[in-house]
């Protein structure tokens, strides 16, 4: 298994955001959070990247506790992340920002420059330009390529089809198939649930800091509850 | 009235460049520890003073009575002040990080409670050095004016109009250029300087970047604090004397310089260092020198209503130096 969640607790304050909350991703999945607003999906991606500390329970990561591992040295050890609200560095240009995902290696880098390019012509087209001046989806496309260029082991990633157009959204969710394909695994969180679902061997329902439901993403979409609160109703 | 502006003009505005250039060094160290960490660090204003004293020291010990003239020995001299002060301000930065701010970030403090921090941290290290340090390094009385010795000849070099410029005035502003150049090229060109844009324009994505969070910030207190420490040796050399306040008031003049010049840019500062000081000096002219503050200040206040954001109007999140 790559990446274990044990009966994890996070704390804003005083206020519980998650509640024990478990999950498990296995090497080559595709996995899925969705939820509603609130529910802990975000913060469970940030409990796991190192960006919250832990109240109680345990990360794994490739066996390892990861728990107190600070989140710089998460991504060293393979674990890449798009964030909520997508973290683009505003004041640099397209390819500093693909670098920044770099900063950390000390290897050939133009091989991984191309590759990312190659998935996001457009980044290619705007490698020149401000971060802060591209548009939503450009923004999310930085993002991605970003998180890439760490090497991950698994990806997280945080609502990127969010504000985004539907024929932009339909271009990123094909995107995270095809970087699952060349061998990445893929945490995603998702308000577009039916979109995820489909594209996820398996899904976690979470509702108000905990897990609710769990099981390949298929059958969720068949799932007459996980319909009514999360599809849309019919 | 107009005679005299125009008479003295030519001599303020040279005075005005090198105070500037002063405050502009000194201006680095707010703007870069504002830019990664948006804390106003109070006592920045005693790094300069201690840069001040590390200078003083070092030249008391080696040149009691040499005459000052100008040579391999005076550049040397001067070269030799600028890394020891560098060294002893850049290293008390770091160690006032460490014991006056980073114990509140862990903590997860507000911003707020790290302002009263570096608050306590400046009264702290005036006091220290007047009531212990000062009476240990120099023998005397720790409020007492501490002189130097002169290294640096008042040679005049050449006149623009009516204007003497002095030896002294020209290595104060190429040194404190040099440096600048040396700053902004390791910000915009080296990894730990894209580290250090990084934390600024977004501190999460930065960790998530593999950013260590402690380590910029120590480098920032490094590079922030080396800068003052080398205002500190160059404002000694011109000056010649210091005390244990000396950075108080050009403290918070250097604070103003870097809000003129747009917080959080670090060309921001330089300007803002530069256009503070040449305005004071030709307010000067009018109100005479003992009005230099109320003006300085006046000015802030003006420009602040009219670009609140500063001169630049950008930060450190958009900047690209």
């Amino acid at each position: 298994m790559l990446l274990e969640v044990k009966d994890i607790n996070v704390h804003y304050g005083k206020i519980a955001a998650l509640k024990g909350i478990s999950l498990e991703v296995n090497e080559g999945e595709i996995v899925s959070l969705i939820g509603a607003n609130g529910a802990g999906k975000t913060t469970t991606l940030k409990t796991i990247s190192g960006l919250r500390p832990l109240t109680s329970g345990k990360i794994l990561f490739n066996g390892e506790d990861i728990s107190k591992t600070p989140g710089h040295k998460r991504v060293i050890m393979g674990i890449g992340q798009a964030p909520e609200g997508r973290g683009v560095f505003p004041g640099m240009t397209v390819q500093e920002n693909l670098l920044m995902g770099a900063y950390t290696r000390k290897d050939d880098l133009t091989k991984d420059l191309d590759e990312v390019y190659g998935l996001f012509p457009r980044l290619a087209e705007r490698r020149s330009q401000f971060g802060g001046t591209m548009s939503g989806g450009e923004q999310q496309m930085i993002a991605i390529g970003r998180a890439l260029m760490t090497k991950p082991k698994v990806v997280l990633l945080d609502e990127p089809s969010m504000g985004l157009a539907p024929m932009l959204i339909a271009q990123i969710f094909s995107i995270i198939k095809e970087i699952n394909s060349r061998g990445t695994t893929v945490l995603l969180v998702e308000q577009n649930a039916q979109q995820a679902l489909k594209l996820s061997d398996r899904a976690y329902v979470l509702e108000t800091g905990r897990v609710v439901k769990s099981a390949p993403g298929k059958d969720l979409l068949n799932d007459p509850s996980v319909r009514e609160a999360y599809l849309g109703g019919h | 009235m107009l005679q005299d502006f125009l008479n003295q003009i030519l001599p303020s505005t040279v005075g005005g460049l090198v105070i500037g250039s002063i405050y502009a060094l000194v201006a680095l160290g707010y703007t870069m520890v504002y830019g990664v960490l948006r804390l106003i660090n109070f006592a920045h204003s005693e790094i300069f003073m201690i840069g001040t004293f590390a200078s003083l020291v070092l030249l008391t010990a080696i040149a009691p009575a040499a005459p000052a003239t100008f040579g391999i020995a005076m550049i040397g001299t001067l070269l030799l002040c600028m890394v020891v002060s560098a060294i002893a301000s850049g290293g008390a930065a770091v160690l006032l990080e460490t014991v006056a701010y980073r114990p509140l970030r862990k903590r997860g403090a507000t911003k707020l409670a790290a302002l009263i921090s570096a608050i306590g941290a400046s009264i702290f290290l005036q006091e220290l050095f007047a009531l212990e340090i000062i009476p240990w390094l120099t023998d005397k009385p720790g409020r007492n004016q501490a002189s130097a010795p002169r290294f640096v000849p008042r040679d005049e070099l050449f006149h623009i109009g009516n204007a003497a410029v002095r030896l002294d005035h020209v290595i104060v502003i190429i040194a404190a250029v040099l440096v600048m150049i040396a700053l902004d090229q390791t910000v915009s060109k080296t990894r730990i300087g894209r580290g250090i844009r990084a934390t600024a324009q977004d501190p999460e994505a930065a960790v998530l970047m593999g950013v260590s969070i402690d380590n910029i910030v120590r480098v920032t207190f490094l590079l922030g604090g080396a800068m003052a420490g080398v205002a500190g040796a160059l404002y000694l050399m011109e000056i010649e004397n210091t005390v244990f306040n000396v950075g108080f008031v050009l403290g918070i003049k250097a604070f103003t310089a870097a809000v003129l010049g747009g917080i959080g840019n670090l060309r921001g500062a330089l300007l803002g260092g530069i256009v503070l000081g040449l305005i004071e000096n030709w307010g000067a002219i009018f109100l005479g020198s003992q009005w230099k503050d109320v003006i300085a200040f006046t000015v802030l206040v003006i420009v602040l209503m009219f670009r609140p954001t500063g001169i630049l109007g950008e930060s450190l999140q958009r900047a690209r130096a």
